[in-house]
């Protein structure tokens, strides 16, 4: 008796504390609903955290994708990579380009009350390229020799020589303009965490590691934004990313791994979207090591690989495969490729070579970089036998990847290696000049593969300082000919952007830099 | 006692000192430029050279740990190169939260765990007893990882009454503590059951029976007080092992904790953040195991600390 009496007080225990975790849950799941009915906020998930919203101290696609809803620059890129007035109404050079006039946009202020002039605008960009304060992408300014507020709404920025993507180069996310009070008094090594700038929303919080709110800027100079309150949202782990936009926890997501996009378009409620990035995934050579010093060699290589066979069954059809050096969309492409995927042709151009059997090689490739990396090194390696060049994979850590293929030539162990570039300005120089050019070969900068053309080298010289269009263009197209001639990389793919939104949320711009944009968003 | 306080706390001096040139070490010895890391794939050779130079990346390795040391000596713990804050603040934001996430999962574990053990150690062969051995193995042997993915699909994608991620409400907080606490509690009831039934066999127990004792004396007062001592051991090392091991978890539920400070600051190469933060775990784990040593004493009186072994 005692003995069961003893069994029903534990069992009693037992179900009592087990109801009162239940009780305690529901109880608490009550208003978690009530939470979702509100729709005064859009949120944003991203996977990762911005480093910092200062713009000398910015150097993330996030950072961009965030930073820009509250500052904002001079020129605006446009999703078509055409340039339209933000900060500055209208622009104009002297003769040989080498003093630019910018007029700045009257009636502006920041967020906290002070105006936007020359002044301000000087202020700024003087201490993006102060080399005290060694901003990391002060190097996009890098031909500015001087920056002067002329009268209260015109700058003047002078050159040490033309230089033709200068304007490209002030619209990108980075060189945004703040409040001159919140820079007052900072010493070149203080920063800032919230900043104040001009754009659309007003930030509020950054709870680090969590999110960052910002809410609608009233007073704003253009047209204003819909919905009251925005958050950024950081979720690093993609499939819990992808969970909490199906719960409606998060409105807009950044980067669906290809594997999920089917699942998500049955999903009703939700829209998956597609984008172009300026990203080239391309496996270079080592263009002064045999045998990747005979174009033949190099061509046959590109032969045998299918890259539409990747995009298709690695990607699931999202990216393009390359057709150029730079995507599509940045100034200065002209379609050239791709190199057909013919395995024979391949064999013969091997043959031709010296090469009857093939050789073998190593191919180096980062794990976890770029999406899916090590499973496209995987597949070229398998089509690569296929000619009968026996690659080896070799993988290392990302930081340790890039210190590896960043060695002078001499000491240059590799034979081919896969990286990624993305031409963030929309401009051929930014794209081609730091990666093929004689005068980038590690460790002056980022041609780790090598590559020279004498004939290259002069019109990417000259592209730089012609600033007619029309004039530099045509240099652009001749140099992505020869170099696609040339060969010096196996071009493989144009990465492409997933990006998913609940259908209830309209005017959102999925913009090919990378940056998801939510100032002309409304909930439908 | 109170020198046997003393002498533990001594003893934790030279584990620090060795888990701070471990963590300087190992961190060290993997291969890669940090300066370029820092800089970023697109920066220029002087930039790189900039940012060696400006976090003293540039000095000989002893050099490193020496400023290290004197500057962790005044609370110093240096600037993230990530986000240029300082690492205390960085931690100081964070600690919190995942002190929060432990000590529930802790709660949440003690309660499930120890209350199964008790059950079944009492109906030892029953199906209850099998049952939640087998719940106990599971729980155990179920990847953080996998376990959290499928809370989430539950609570918060089918029955959509839970949130997935985030922080703000006491809702955020359950899926991510049960999520921590599972495996402990599995442990604990494992523990303590195996530690019931070794004491429910013992002498003391036949004599309280035979005195006529009612069984619900017998176990809560006679039987579990002595099972417990093992259980506050596992307790406690499982604390530090909660907060610690909330890497996984708040990864998976976006949980801006520590843990996540840390595995962020290990991705990019952010020495000051993952120096600071592992010593600050370290040095807790040091703590709660002193803690735990000294509560022992109080709960077994048969544990005298005269003499050196400590038993």
């Amino acid at each position: 008796m005692l003995k069961m009496s003893t069994r029903t007080n534990l069992g009693r225990f037992v179900v009592l504390a087990t109801v009162a975790v239940i009780a305690s849950m529901l109880i608490a799941c009550g208003p978690a609903e009530e939470a979702a009915v509100e729709r005064d906020t859009l949120t944003i998930a991203i996977g990762a955290e911005p480093e910092s919203l200062d713009p000398v101290r910015m150097t993330s696609a996030p950072a961009a994708t965030v930073g820009e809803h509250v500052v904002e620059r001079l020129i605006y890129m446009e999703e078509d990579g055409s340039l339209t007035p933000m900060l500055a109404t209208s622009w104009e050079s002297n003769e040989d380009s080498t003093v630019w006039t910018f007029d700045i946009r009257e009636g502006v202020t920041f967020h906290d009350g002070a105006p936007l002039n020359a002044e301000a605008v000087a202020t700024n960009l003087s201490r993006f390229v102060s080399p005290d304060v060694g901003a990391a992408y002060a190097f996009l300014l890098g031909s500015v020799q001087e920056i002067e507020a002329v009268d209260e709404y015109t700058l003047q920025l002078t050159l040490a020589q033309p230089f033709a993507p200068i304007l490209s180069h002030l619209s990108h996310s980075f060189i945004g303009i703040v409040s001159p009070n919140q820079l007052e008094g900072l010493s070149p090594e203080q920063t800032f965490e919230i900043p104040v700038g001009t754009g659309p929303y007003v930030m509020d919080d950054w709870s680090r590691g969590d999110s960052i709110s910002m809410s609608v800027n009233d007073d704003y100079w253009g047209s204003a934004s819909q919905i009251p309150n925005l958050v950024f949202n950081f979720i690093p782990e993609e499939s819990a990313r992808i969970v909490a936009l199906e719960t409606g926890e998060a409105d807009a997501i950044m980067g669906v791994p290809p594997a999920d996009v089917e699942r998500l378009q049955e999903d009703a409620d939700i829209d998956v979207v597609f984008q172009t990035s300026v990203r080239t995934i391309y496996i270079s050579y080592n263009n002064i090591q045999e045998p990747f010093t005979d174009p033949l060699v190099r061509r046959a290589l590109n032969h045998a690989v299918d890259k539409q066979a990747i995009v298709d069954s690695i990607f699931e059809g999202v990216g393009f495969v390359a057709d150029a050096p730079i995507p599509d969309a940045v100034f200065g492409h002209t379609s050239v490729g791709p190199y057909e995927y013919d395995p024979d042709l391949a064999r013969e151009l091997l043959d031709a070579a010296g090469y009857p059997d093939g050789f073998s090689m190593t191919l180096h490739h980062p794990t976890g970089r770029y999406p899916l990396d090590s499973t496209v090194a995987q597949s070229v390696q398998s089509m690569l036998a296929d000619v009968g060049v026996d690659a080896t994979l070799e993988t290392r850590e990302w930081t340790s990847y890039l210190q590896f293929t960043s060695q002078p030539p001499d000491q240059a162990e590799y034979d081919a290696f896969m990286l990624g570039w993305g031409t963030v300005t929309l401009d051929a120089d930014y794209g081609l000049y730091a990666l093929l050019h004689t005068r980038q070969w590690n460790p002056n900068g980022n041609n780790r593969g090598f590559y020279s053309n004498e004939r290259v080298d002069q019109l990417l010289d000259a592209a730089r300082v012609e600033t007619d269009p029309a004039e530099r263009a045509p240099m652009y197209n001749e140099a992505v000919e020869l170099i696609w001639e040339d060969a010096p990389w196996i071009f493989l793919y144009n990465a492409g952007q997933i990006n998913a939104v609940r259908s209830d949320v309209g005017g959102i711009i999925h913009h090919p830099l990378e940056n998801l944009s939510a100032w002309d968003a409304y909930f439908e | 006692m109170y020198q046997y306080i003393a002498r533990r706390l001594a003893l934790t001096i030279p584990v620090v000192i060795g888990v701070s040139i471990i963590v300087f070490g190992i961190i060290r010895l993997i291969p890669g430029d940090p300066a370029r890391a820092i800089a970023g794939v697109n920066a220029t050779p002087q930039f790189i050279e900039q940012v060696r130079v400006r976090y003293a990346l540039d000095q000989p390795v002893y050099i490193q740990y020496g400023n290290f040391v004197v500057n962790f000596m005044q609370g110093d713990l240096g600037n993230s190169v990530f986000s240029g804050r300082a690492v205390t603040t960085e931690i100081g934001e964070r600690f919190p939260r995942t002190m929060l996430l432990a000590t529930i999962a802790l709660v949440i574990a003690t309660i499930i765990g120890v209350s199964a053990g008790i059950v079944s150690a009492t109906r030892r062969n029953s199906i209850f007893d099998n049952a939640s051995m087998l719940v106990a193995l599971v729980g155990v042997a179920a990847p953080v990882f996998w376990m959290a993915l499928m809370l989430q699909l539950l609570f918060a994608v089918q029955l959509s009454v839970l949130p997935a991620t985030g922080i703000g409400t006491i809702q955020h907080l359950i899926l991510p503590s049960l999520t921590l606490g599972t495996a402990s509690a599995a442990l604990m009831a494992r523990i303590t059951r195996s530690s019931m039934l070794d004491v429910l066999r013992q002498d003391f127990i036949t004599t309280a029976r035979s005195k006529g004792l009612p069984e619900r004396v017998i176990v809560y007062k006679h039987a579990l007080k002595n099972a417990l001592i093992p259980v506050v051991t596992v307790l406690g090392l499982q604390f530090g092992i909660l907060l610690g091991g909330a890497v996984l978890t708040e990864t998976v539920f976006a949980w801006p904790g520590v843990g996540r400070l840390l595995v962020d600051a290990i991705l990019r190469r952010d020495y000051p953040v993952v120096q600071g933060t592992v010593m600050l775990l370290a040095l807790l784990f040091v703590l709660i195991n002193l803690v735990v040593d000294i509560i022992y004493a109080f709960l077994d009186p048969r544990i005298h600390y005269q003499s050196g072994s400590g038993e």
